[in-house]
């Protein structure tokens, strides 16, 4: 009897230990892990023009070439969508770095986290290959590292020259805006989006000027000038994912 | 001589554990080869890129939920007759857990990271929380399963400290009873949140998959519990069981399905008034294309119909080879539903191209070595399961067992 009395005010105890770890844990779920921490000057954003673009595909190859990506990998996919009259019309797909990104939300180790000027980045070093983020993300952007990426990478040096190490077989991998060249080009005193050095290799590759880059905390910025004065949309923009790059419509050419 | 006697009519026991090894054998080999070449091995893809391994992980840890409810029951309800099960669901459920780990490692790209979960964390992530909760209850399971070893006479003839000091560890139930509960609440339900919570996949994103992945979890689990007992019974002259137990707890099983049923029927049901994009065609998709024989066959006829037919009628359940073939419907009907919950957001996507939300299907079939890495872990767990009641004596009725020769069970004896 009075082994059981012990044992029932042991039992509330517990289960009171219990009850407390779980709220914490529940309160701790409330704080999202999505959503840029701490503070950047710059808000980094993309702008792809698709009355411009021809679909050669030559930004998927200059990222390929300076981001090492291997042949059966694209960061950025470039797909025919349609056509307005009798031009086909194409869509350019790098990844949306979202402001709400299900990928950093599911990632269980953090190895996809949000930069403070918006880039969703991969810590290649930290991600297990569990391809969680790639179930989650909505537009296709992830790639998984099915094998390791051996010889030389046919779009050197074409497309110009690797920045960015190559990543080990088994992680996740996708595109970061060229963050090495913001760094970079920011260190050097240029702006990203103006000076070629300092901006994506995709917007550089383009021959019709169909990509910009540039920074939405810069109000006379490309991006925001593009933004201002022109209709656009975003891709799957239902899901609340607030994508940083934006599409300008293809319009239909009005014959004078 | 009574070796070759032995290799010329081995017993079926012998031939069992042989069959075993052999696909352990070449599970291990299969699990070498995804571990030097990589997961190119696998029919797995960016479009799909969780399969087979994903389902057996999901199942293995569903069929291990007989421990938490068991020892809830014994433990927390005050149901102590029910410790003998408590005990056998304990031992499936530390062997259950080990195969989920050991399908992990085989699917994660990095096995070698596959303690970053636990160095890095993101609260936010259910998969973060499963991965917690999971090695969490697999020390709660091994220490619940301690005194298992403990009491075995051969372990405790030789080492017979270290085997009193593994039977003290009973003392501690119900307080590893509690903890259990609240950590199988978590991750078996937060295991169908993991696909809950995708937005990007329609036929995946409601709140009631969490619900359904634990009420089919509390039906599976106890039914392999039972099913593993009756077989044991059947298959071991020693081993005798309590029927009216393994009856009560049949019962339960079928009134859990019940309740699954009900809760599927108005999740499909209502599913078709929403016209979300990609949920219309996901449900069609699973009612009527690829998957609808799962769904309707082994899902919902042999999973759930069938069985609680056959359970919750007492004239049916009374009879053992109806009762475990009803029991080892429901084991398949819950696998089923795991591999098509898991397939069916993965084959069926919703494109992002604007103005355009049309829906992509796709194909997966395993690759062999997909299959045979994965029937390897399949194998480990049934050798372990079968040398656990040879030689753990998981499967132990003291209350029907008619040769009184020391039964030492202070395991009954700690639970008053």
């Amino acid at each position: 009897m009075a082994d059981n009395a012990i044992n029932r005010r042991d039992f509330l105890k517990i289960a009171a230990v219990g009850a407390a770890s779980y709220t914490g844990l529940s309160l701790a779920r409330k704080a999202s892990a999505s959503g840029p921490k701490g503070s950047s000057p710059h808000s980094w954003a993309m702008v792809i023009d698709q009355s411009k673009c021809t679909g050669c595909g030559y930004c998927t190859l200059a990222c390929r070439a300076h981001n090492d990506v291997p042949p059966e990998i694209s960061w950025n996919r470039v797909i025919e969508t349609g056509k307005v009259g009798d031009k086909p019309v194409y869509l350019s797909r790098p990844c949306m770095h979202c402001e709400n990104a299900p990928c950093v939300e599911v990632c269980m180790v953090k190895a996809s986290y949000q930069r403070p000027d918006g880039i969703v980045m991969m810590d290649y070093d930290r991600c297990i290959g569990c391809r969680y983020c790639e179930v989650a993300c909505p537009y296709g952007g992830r790639a998984f590292n099915w094998e390791t990426f051996t010889g030389p990478n046919p779009a050197v040096p074409t497309w110009g020259q690797p920045e960015v190490p190559r990543r080990p077989r088994g992680v996740v991998e996708k595109c970061s805006f060229c963050y090495q060249r913001i760094d970079r080009g920011l260190a050097m005193g240029l702006t990203p989006g103006v000076d070629e050095e300092a901006t994506p290799a995709c917007v550089v590759a383009c021959q019709v000027g169909a990509r910009m880059f540039g920074d939405l905390n810069d109000e006379n910025s490309n991006v925001s000038l593009a933004l201002k004065n022109r209709p656009y949309f975003q891709l799957r923009a239902d899901l609340g994912t607030k994508p940083r790059v934006y599409y300008l419509s293809p319009k239909e050419e009005v014959k004078a | 001589m009574n070796a070759i006697r032995k290799l010329i009519k081995p017993s079926p026991f012998f031939l069992w554990v042989g069959f075993l090894g052999i696909i352990i054998a070449m599970g291990a080999v299969a699990g070498v080869i995804v571990f030097t070449k990589g997961l190119v091995v696998t029919n797995l893809n960016d479009l799909v890129p969780w399969g087979l391994w994903i389902t057996i992980d999901l199942s293995s840890i569903a069929m291990s939920a007989g421990a938490f409810l068991l020892c809830a029951a014994v433990y927390l309800l005050g149901l102590k007759r029910f410790q003998p099960l408590a005990r056998t669901a304990t031992f499936i459920g530390l062997i259950g857990y080990s195969m989920a780990v050991l399908t992990l490692l085989l699917d994660i790209g990095r096995p070698d990271r596959f303690w970053h979960a636990v160095v890095y964390w993101n609260p936010h992530s259910v998969l973060w929380e499963v991965t917690m909760c999971v090695t969490l209850y697999l020390c709660v399971l091994l220490l619940e399963s301690a005194p298992i070893l403990g009491h075995a006479d051969w372990f405790a003839q030789r080492w017979p400290g270290i085997a009193r000091r593994l039977q003290s560890i009973h003392h501690y139930a119900p307080y590893l009873a509690v903890v259990g509960l609240g950590l199988s609440m978590l991750h078996q339900s937060s295991l169908g949140a993991t696909y809950g919570v995708i937005k990007a996949r329609p036929i995946w994103y409601r709140p009631d998959l969490s619900v359904l992945f634990m009420v089919s979890a509390m039906a599976g689990g106890p039914s392999l519990t039972v099913l593993v007992s009756m077989l044991a019974a059947r298959l071991s002259p020693r081993i005798r069981v309590d029927d009216d137990l393994l009856e009560r707890v049949t019962n339960f099983v079928g009134w859990v399905l019940v309740g699954y049923l009900y809760f599927r029927f108005w999740d499909a049901f209502s599913m078709t008034y929403t016209y979300d994009p990609g949920r219309t065609e996901g449900l069609a998709f699973l009612t009527r294309g690829q998957l609808a024989f799962n769904f309707w066959i082994g899902e919902i006829l042999f999973g759930a119909v069938i069985p609680i037919i056959l359970l919750l009628n007492s004239r049916t359940r009374r009879q053992p080879l109806v009762r475990m073939f009803a029991l080892a419907l429901v084991v398949g009907g819950v696998v089923a539903y795991r591999w098509d919950t898991n397939i069916s957001g993965l084959l069926m996507q919703l494109s992002y191209l604007p103005q355009e939300l049309t829906t992509l299907y796709t194909t997966y079939f395993p690759s062999l070595i997909e299959i045979l890495a994965g029937a390897g872990v399949v194998a480990y767990g049934a050798l372990a399961v079968t040398l656990g009641i040879r030689y753990l004596n998981i499967v132990k009725h003291p209350s029907v067992e008619e040769e009184a020769v020391v039964v030492v069970e202070p395991a009954t004896a700690a639970a008053d």
